[in-house]
């Protein structure tokens, strides 16, 4: 049986606006399990990126549990998930989201300084195919370039898990399938779990596992016996 | 180097022109504390220094005749340690152009040495034998007398030959002034000379007796009580003044200078560091507000919100440490300079220029922690940035309505651009009012300066052209018959001519009470231009006292009060006398009565010891065979001294324009830089829309004169207490500052804060060119 990493038990996540409640998360529960590559896919406001926050520590749910490795994540104070973000988790974002004042090699470096177990920079720099832009600021490079530095900065901390917030929603078709081929590389060569949340639908063809989501609920779960190579997506 | 230190240095870069601007008003308060406390600390313990090798006096007192064996029998009285009797008097120094009138203080010394007051040698040697003499130095170096040179004296009416034996420095004269009223050093016309004791009082024909005596005490704190006892017990000798050495004139001077640098040194530099403070702050906080992303990713790469803190509050204390550092160097090295630049005022032999090591630790320190605490109010926010929110574009904030849009009629008729410039001002009501108050307090205090460079020259031009009119002022040896003014006048051609008394008595009221010169002058006379409080004429009246504004608080009276005049002449009448006026005087205190009252009521009829004249004679010559007549006083030569200190007075008031304008111009420029890489975005669209750039700054000039406008509003009261203050705190015995601020002196310091603001709108202008709008649009990077 295939090790449970992240187990997520009736989770919700309410804000009040005023006299209005909003749930941006209902009820939902699934489980992880290690080197899985899982795409949580819904429409805009269905609730994934707010899932997806409580998964990486970045946020606390309303309501439910999560547990990573067994430990009780919805119960760790600030400094718990701080911790748990700097050792377990790798973020990729939409908007990449580097730092402009640090060169490719620097962000990443910014990421590695603070964690127990890091991996060698130039060797994911290598697995990511940047290693020729290692010294450019992040203004210096394209959409994807700076994407992949993104990655890399996420994978190099040698996280369990990588979370995965739209990475290919600001970039074109082909920019978007080299990154997905990266994550997919990375997911096999570091072991990592993967986590990438998508309103893009073609893109669930390569996951383990598909969370389809509506309205803040998880409406079906999907374990795909044959994922598809990135390159093989089209949309 | 950790990669946020790295991320550090280049967010410096990046703002370099706002952190350049923060660091210089740190490095402004920092210089300007280390600079003026160290001249402070340099000039105060090179003086405690000289008093203690020169043994200073702790108690002057001067009489009308003291016999020699004083000395001797005081000791032991009252606390009284030593004791050392003198003769002390004003005469003519003769000099080969017979146009000079040039005055020395001759004192009697001990052939050897002095117990009390001892001179500093500074060339040539200190015994003495009959006909030497020693010459204070800053007299020597004005009129170019050395060791070895013959000077002569014209005492009581004979000419005597001295030779120079030494050259000297006295701690009783580091700060040469004739008298009260003179207020500038006047060293070419006004020196003090040394003679063997024996040999001045057998020229000077005292009959053996002296008429100072100095006196040492066992206990600082007993100085009042022997001050007491000294006034009692030597009653019978006729004592004119009792002196404690802090009201002694040239050490009273050198307080005063010192203190006011100690006040400056904790004033100005808190000043610019609260601005720095509050800017740093500001700063900081806006810049956590755009990095708001940057923030969230650290927060999401596992960094504790204390190492983000720390982040950030580098950037405070880089510039606390910075600029502490460049600042306690920069005003150290000024402080030798500085304190030099006072050796043009005061002879200290002794001054030493050190450095002080601690008091630059403790500025850097004090510095780094102010701009530490400073930061964390600016930084406190980053503990609330929650990282799965920075990630989102921020919600836009409230708008709501401005108090002017509810007055349609007004709000209608403003135009576009006007209104923008009006939203922007109230939304951002903090940085407004930051702003304003940066520009009031320039204003204010160019309104302060403006006001001490011209009050300088009120003081003294009021004093020696409308309140003291006399071309000479001529002192005899004694008392005369008023007949001798005619005998003056025979001697040369006058325009005016009034025989006058000076003369000192201790002015009582209740248990308060001052020695000063009383002067008796003529009913009608032209001399003097006396006025009230509120400006209007005052004549001498028939009998009481007019009294100087300063000697009526310090004696707590008030027109129509009565006062005890205590005569200090043997077997002369104290009396009451009836406060008659109040008037202005800006130099010195005095008491002014009718010549013949006066004589009446405390001295003899018809008697003067003075004259005053004015006449376009060669005065000096044709009087200097007079016998009576001891010193001529010319009040243009007065003037003339003045007018050679003004260059020198002038520079340090421009540092303060300079300072004082400096703060406007940075908070002014980098509020100012702020604002353009805040609004980068709403720029750009305006841009888009087909704004100039042109237009664009001139919304931003339009925030900043209103803020400007609004500021210098409320500068100018400021500028008015500053002055106000000032005048409160500067006001003593030997000057008082009561004088108003002109409007031409406000105007100009309006005209100079101006000046300030517009250089620092032309220097952000380059800015709002060089930003690249379009890319700002699309700009996604953290």
């Amino acid at each position: 049986m295939s090790e449970v990493v992240l187990k997520v038990e009736n989770l919700s996540k309410y804000y009040t606006m005023g006299e209005v409640t909003v749930k941006a998360l209902e009820d939902a529960s699934f489980e992880v399990t290690k080197g899985e590559f899982i795409v949580i896919l819904g429409p805009s406001g269905s609730g994934k990126s707010t899932l997806l926050n409580i998964m990486g520590g970045m946020d606390t749910p309303s309501s439910g549990n999560v547990y990573f490795n067994d430990e009780l994540l919805t119960a760790m104070n600030e400094k718990g998930l701080t911790m748990y973000r700097r050792n377990k988790i790798g973020f990729v974002f939409q908007f990449y989201n580097l730092m402009a004042t640090l060169t490719a090699r620097e962000n990443v470096e910014l990421a590695t300084e603070i964690c127990e177990d890091s991996i060698d920079i130039e060797d994911v720099m290598a697995s990511i195919g940047l290693s020729d832009r290692i010294d450019h600021f992040p203004s210096q490079m394209s959409g994807g370039e700076q994407q992949r530095v993104a990655i890399a900065r996420a994978v190099a901390k040698n996280p369990q898990i990588l979370l995965c917030d739209e990475p290919t929603g600001a970039l074109d078709f082909e920019t978007g399938i080299s990154i997905l081929k990266v994550l997919k590389d990375v997911n096999i060569k570091y072991k990592n779990t993967v986590v990438v949340i998508t309103h893009n639908s073609p893109i669930s063809q390569m996951a383990d596992k598909v969370i389809k989501m509506r309205s803040g609920k998880i409406t079906e779960i999907i374990i795909n016996k044959n994922p598809i190579e990135p390159e093989r997506i089209e949309w | 180097m950790k990669k946020l230190d790295k991320r550090l240095f280049r967010l410096i870069n990046n703002t370099k022109g706002q952190y350049i601007a923060v660091l210089a008003i740190v490095v402004t308060g920092l210089f300007v504390f280390t600079a003026v406390s160290n001249s402070a600390l340099n000039l105060k313990d090179s003086l405690n220094d000289y008093y203690v090798e020169t043994n200073f006096a702790d108690i002057f007192v001067s009489a009308i005749s003291l016999p020699q064996k004083l000395e001797s029998s005081i000791i032991g009285e009252s606390d009284i340690s030593e004791a050392e009797a003198r003769l002390v008097f004003d005469t003519s120094f003769i000099t080969d152009d017979d146009e000079d009138k040039v005055n020395v203080r001759a004192v009697s010394v001990d052939k050897n040495e002095n117990k009390i007051n001892k001179l500093y040698i500074k060339s040539g040697k200190r015994a003495l034998s009959e006909k030497d003499i020693i010459v204070i130095e800053q007299f020597a170096v004005a009129r170019n007398i050395n060791v070895g040179d013959q000077i002569k004296l014209q005492i009581n009416g004979r000419q005597y030959k001295f030779n120079v034996s030494a050259i000297a420095a006295s701690s009783e004269y580091t700060y040469i002034m004739e008298n009260e009223q003179a207020m500038l050093p006047d060293p070419e016309n006004f020196g003090i000379v040394y003679i063997e004791e024996d040999y001045l009082r057998k020229i000077y024909g005292s009959k053996g007796n002296f008429n100072e005596i100095l006196i040492e005490i066992n206990n600082e704190d007993k100085l009042d009580e022997t001050s007491e006892f000294l006034e009692d017990h030597l009653d019978k000798y006729g004592v004119k003044r009792v002196i404690k050495k802090d009201d002694q004139l040239s050490n009273s001077m050198m307080k005063q200078e010192i203190e006011g640098l100690e006040m400056m040194s904790k004033s100005v530099p808190v000043i610019f560091l609260v601005f720095a403070g509050i800017m740093l702050s500001s700063m900081l906080s806006r810049i956590i507000k755009k990095d708001r992303t940057a923030i969230g990713i650290l927060k999401a790469l596992g960094y504790k919100n204390s190492e983000v803190i720390v982040h950030y509050l580098k950037y405070a204390a880089s510039v606390g440490v910075i600029g502490g550092l460049i600042g306690s160097i920069v005003g150290t090295a000024l402080s030798g300079a500085m304190t030099n630049y006072y050796l043009v005022f005061f002879n200290i032999p002794t001054l030493t220029i050190k450095v002080y090591y601690d008091r630059i630790i403790i500025s850097i320190i004090l510095s780094c922690l102010f701009c530490i605490v400073s930061g964390f109010w600016g930084v406190k926010g980053i503990t609330k940035i929650n990282p799965a929110e920075s990630m989102k574009p921020e919600s836009p904030g409230k708008g709501k309505r401005i108090l002017i849009e509810k007055i349609k009629i007004i709000w209608n008729h403003i135009p576009f651009s006007w209104k923008m410039v009006l939203r922007s001002i109230f939304r951002e009501k903090k940085k407004f009012a930051f702003v304003g108050a940066a520009v009031a307090i320039t204003c204010g205090m160019m309104v302060m300066t403006i006001w001490m460079i011209d009050i300088m020259d009120v003081m003294f031009n009021k004093h020696y052209n409308e309140f003291m009119k006399m071309e000479y002022n001529i002192n005899f040896i004694g008392f005369e018959n008023e007949n001798a003014k005619k005998e003056v006048a025979e001697n040369i051609n006058v325009e005016d001519i009034e025989g006058r008394i000076e003369l000192p008595f201790e002015l009582e009221n209740g248990k308060k009470s001052k020695i000063v010169n009383v002067i008796g002058l003529e009913k009608n006379t032209v001399f003097y231009g006396f006025e009230d409080m509120k400006g209007s004429k005052v004549y001498i009246p028939d009998d009481g006292i007019l009294i100087s504004s300063n000697l009526a608080t310090g004696l707590n009276v008030k027109t129509g009060d009565s006062i005890l005049l205590k005569n200090f002449l043997p077997n002369k009448d104290d009396g009451y006398v009836t406060v008659k006026g109040i008037i202005k005087q800006s130099l010195g205190i005095n008491g002014y009565m009718n010549l013949n009252y006066l004589n009446d009521k405390f001295l003899d009829k018809g008697i003067i010891n003075g004259i005053y004249l004015n006449s376009d004679d060669d005065v000096s010559s044709k009087l200097k065979d007079v016998k009576n007549i001891n010193t001529i006083q010319s009040q243009n030569d007065m003037r003339s001294a003045f007018e050679e200190y003004t260059g020198l007075i002038n520079v340090s008031m421009g540092f303060m324009v300079i300072f004082s304008g400096l703060l406007g111009f940075i908070i002014m420029y980098s509020m100012t830089l702020m604002s353009i890489n805040e609004r980068t975005l709403e720029f750009s669209s305006l841009r888009v829309m087909g704004f100039s750039k042109k237009e664009i700054f001139n919304m931003l000039v339009r925030e900043n004169m209103i803020m400007s406008f609004i500021g210098i509003i409320v500068g100018i009261p400021l500028g008015l207490w500053l002055v106000n203050y000032m005048a409160t705190s500067y006001t003593t015995d030997v000057y008082s500052m009561n004088e108003p601020v002109s409007a031409i002196s406000v105007v100009i310091a309006m005209i100079l804060t101006i000046v300030f603001l517009i250089s620092a709108q032309f220097m952000t202008y380059a800015k709002i060119h060089k930003l690249d709008f379009m890319q700002a649009l699309k700009n996604r990077i953290s």
